[in-house]
């Protein structure tokens, strides 16, 4: 079947009205428990992981897929409105979406969101569409040194986003690697810092960590100075839409957002993540003025949520060319499938094309209509800004409760979370940025494996780095990034 | 249709007949049965507890909740099921690593596997296969051993984690076939498999499901199984035994349990055994779990009993020599 054939064959196969309204389903849903703080898509699908038993496989994967990326939609509420991410991704959301909101300016930055969320996912349907065989055998062609490799670079290149002080960042990844120390090493099956608690084997559950620096610290916030909020009291329709300054501001960056997420996303592992935070860095270092970042650039809205939306899209890529789901989310939706009985692999393709071709129309048709969902949206979601925050926060502590308890079910999550909060808010006290926290903590773990994983594998010959080919690009890369970087301080200075 | 009701109806009547004696105490169950499972929805030892608590609903005439307490390779959900013990109605499938291996490879798993858990019955076995990529020299398990014992660590391995079922199945092929091979531990399958077929690693010791697939589309080929005999879903693997200097004997499987808690009523635990038995003996049920990779395997709970007491000493002197020689 050839790429047209495949794409008019899979339209119709997703227009069928008993598979559309599967589509609609997952999207609307999706939005829904994007929005709602904490409880992803990851819950999201385990709850529905039952319902898809009375259903085809195509319509329960079309519907899967619909709740995955359209929480990426709804993350973005979250996270702009009340700096309550339940993601990493949406934590680089957050530094600039937060700000605009706080400036008047949370129609702009929702409307900046979701227009570039959609690009985004065009441009990751039509790489999926036409890379899709190329990027699954870019996925198998990465080994550990690569990865670890590519990891160090994403690290080096957004370590200094999110705040202007490089001491006060440098302090915060170093933080968020240690944290991501704890638990069992993968290499040595060694358990650390875990000080005899069995839920810390498996490490610091990451929604707690996002849900207590961001949404839980906020709130303290908050109620300790109510004047905080209140900045956004009357909107008119005028500031609900981007002037065309900002419309101009959006275009590059989301392009940029979009081709980086498209690349990363097929890599199994943490694409999604890694490119919200290369492309954040991205726009700040070709930015003009650097310093807007942080305090309301739309750049740093429309390149991440662009990003994150194409990663979505493309993390299909090794999922079903290959049947190796890059993340537990694509587990959990190859899951659904075996309990149809299919056995996902590199011949699932071939063998059900209505499935793949199927599954990329939806992309289409889904993101569309979380576009026209959406928009009329925007008005809602800046109105509840108006509810007094001390009426809106009971509910938030709920919300960020059950999300995190929903991961593994463990109330020590829900402890844990007071905890993190408590120490977000005084890190907030002291300007430090909890997103780079994040970062390092997801990348540390994987940097670290990957990395004596490849020694382990070279029988501790470090010139692997340098051998393999995708892994010299990234250490030739990061190396010019560091070069250059010292070059502007030293220009600075002496300028 | 029709006929499935029948026969569902016909099998209640047959069980309410059987269970007539056991109505004395109380008419267990009284509420909604809980069963931990120590690994999220969606996975493999998931998936095959929901396949056999669906009819096992039917037969209790209340519904059976699955209660996903994943972490901590699986022994959370063991953890979780005692600490909500007591009310007679929570329970446990596990995979054998909690039951067998936790207490040698962690700290504290905060629980006693002889003193706090009643056993119930074995629920399936799975063997695992060792895998090589398509492109690789090696053809079968001979040429595999040999390879392997041309120099200490000439071939790489994968494995699913430190102390994983695959990981100690592959030190005791490796110790019976007298080679050694440098262990690679990744964290799941998918890695295991991205990395046979990229060439990094040289061979993998997979569950038969994960690697079926990309031997059919002829990236990756099979060279034995552990089992005793060979394993339905791929049943042109040769079984490992008896060849390329393995004792005859020789056979690792990892397994899938239904149990309780210790305290449980004995006529509740016999109750369920009962119900488990004849569920796993539908033939509509053993080839659901075969198509995700699990061979049914009831017994009785004396028999699940032995088996974690074996399987607990076989790899206890795995893992005392994996021990030794780090």
């Amino acid at each position: 079947m050839t790429t047209w054939e495949g794409l008019l064959y899979g339209i119709g196969f997703a227009m069928q009205p008993g598979v559309l309204i599967y589509c609609i389903l997952g999207v609307v849903l999706g939005t829904f428990v994007g929005v709602l703080p904490g409880i992803g898509a990851m819950a999201a699908i385990s709850l529905l992981l039952p319902v898809t038993y009375y259903i085809t496989a195509e319509a329960a994967l079309i519907m899967l897929a619909g709740v995955y990326y359209g929480a990426q939609y709804g993350g973005a509420v979250a996270s702009i409105l009340m700096r309550l991410p339940g993601t990493p991704q949406s934590a680089v959301t957050a530094l600039d979406g937060y700000p605009m909101v706080r400036e008047g300016r949370a129609g702009v930055a929702l409307f900046a969101a979701m227009a570039s969320s959609f690009a985004g996912s065009v441009i990751g349907i039509m790489v999926l569409v036409m890379l899709a065989e190329w990027l699954s055998r870019a996925a198998t062609a990465f080994g550990a040194a690569d990865y670890a490799a590519m990891m160090i670079l994403g690290l080096v290149a957004a370590s200094t986003i999110g705040t202007d002080q490089f001491a006060k960042g440098f302090a915060m990844v170093t933080l968020g690697l240690l944290l991501g120390c704890v638990g069992t090493d993968v290499n040595s099956g060694v358990q650390r810092f875990t000080f005899g608690q069995t839920e810390f084997l498996d490490g610091i559950n990451l929604v707690a960590l996002a849900m207590g620096l961001f949404g839980v610290a906020e709130v303290i916030a908050n109620v300790r100075d109510p004047d905080r909020q209140g900045v956004v009291e009357r909107i008119g329709l005028r500031r609900l839409l981007p002037g065309r300054d900002d419309l101009r501001r959006m275009g590059w960056p989301t392009l940029r957002g979009g081709a980086l997420g498209s690349f990363f996303g097929a890599l199994p592992g943490t694409g999604s993540t890694l490119s919200s935070f290369l492309s954040y860095a991205m726009e700040r270092r070709v930015a003009r003025d650097p310093s807007r970042f942080g305090k309301g650039a739309v750049e740093g809205v429309a390149g991440p949520e662009s990003a994150n939306n194409a990663a979505a899209i493309t993390a299909f890529v090794p999922t079903l060319t290959l049947g190796i789901p890059g993340d537990p989310i694509m587990a959990l939706m190859l899951g659904a499938l075996v309990i149809h009985g299919i056995q996902p692999g590199p011949l699932m393709l071939e063998a059900r094309p209505e499935m793949f071709w199927g599954l990329v129309a939806s992309f289409g048709i889904g993101n569309l209509l979380l576009l026209i969902l959406n928009l009329p949206l925007i008005g809602i979601w800046v109105a509840m800004l108006r509810i007094p925050f001390r009426w809106l926060y009971p509910a938030i502590l709920v919300f960020v409760c059950l999300g995190v308890y929903s991961v593994r079910g463990l109330t020590f999550d829900i402890i844990a979370v007071a905890g993190i909060g408590l120490v977000g808010y005084l890190l907030a006290l002291a300007a430090f940025s909890p997103a780079l926290l994040l970062l390092g903590f997801v990348l540390g773990p994987l940097i670290e494996t990957n990395l004596r994983r490849a020694l382990l594998i070279s029988r501790g010959d470090p010139m692997v780095f340098l051998e393999r080919p995708i892994a010299a690009g990234f250490v030739v890369a990061t190396a010019a990034l560091l070069l250059l970087s010292l070059w502007q301080a030293w220009r600075r200075r002496t300028a | 249709m029709t006929i499935i009701l029948t026969r569902r109806a016909a099998l209640s009547c047959a069980v309410a007949l059987a269970a007539f004696p056991a109505l004395a105490q109380d008419a267990w169950p009284t509420e909604p049965v809980h069963v931990f499972v120590g690994f999220p929805a969606g996975s493999s030892p998931d998936t095959l507890a929901r396949i056999i608590t669906e009819p096992l609903a039917q037969r209790l005439g209340q519904p059976v909740v699955v209660e996903n307490k994943p972490g901590a390779g699986g022994v959370i959900g063991v953890q979780q099921m005692l600490a909500s013990a007591g009310n007679g109605h929570t329970f446990g499938t596990t995979i054998n690593g909690p039951l067998t291996t936790a207490q040698r490879l962690m700290d504290d798993t905060g629980y006693d596997v002889g003193a706090d858990i009643a056993p119930v019955t074995l629920i399936a076995t799975s063997p695992l296969v060792l895998a090589v990529s398509a492109d690789s020299d090696i053809g079968d398990l001979q040429g595999f051993v040999d390879a392997a014992g041309a120099e200490p660590e000439a071939l790489t391995y994968g494995s699913v984690g430190q102390g994983s079922g695959a990981h100690l199945t592959a030190e005791l092929f490796a110790d019976e076939a007298g080679v050694s091979m440098l262990h690679i531990p990744f964290t799941s399958y998918a890695e295991v498999t991205t990395s046979i077929m990229g060439g990094e690693i040289d061979a993998g010791f997979m569950a038969p499901s994960a690697a079926m697939p990309h031997v059919e589309a002829g990236n990756m080929q099979m060279l034995g199984i552990t089992s005793a005999e060979p394993f339905p879903q791929a049943p042109d693997v040769p079984v490992m035994a008896g060849q390329a200097g393995l004792p005859d004997d020789f056979r690792a499987e990892l397994w899938n349990a239904f149990i309780a808690p210790a305290d449980t009523d004995p006529a509740v635990i016999e109750r369920l055994n009962t119900e488990l038995n004849e569920i796993l003996a539908d033939p509509e049920v053993q080839e659901k779990l075969l198509a995700i990779g699990w061979k049914a395997a009831p017994g009785t709970p004396a028999d699940l009993e032995e088996r974690i007491a074996t399987d607990t000493e076989m790899w206890g002197a795995v893992i005392d020599r994996v021990q030794d020689s780090q």
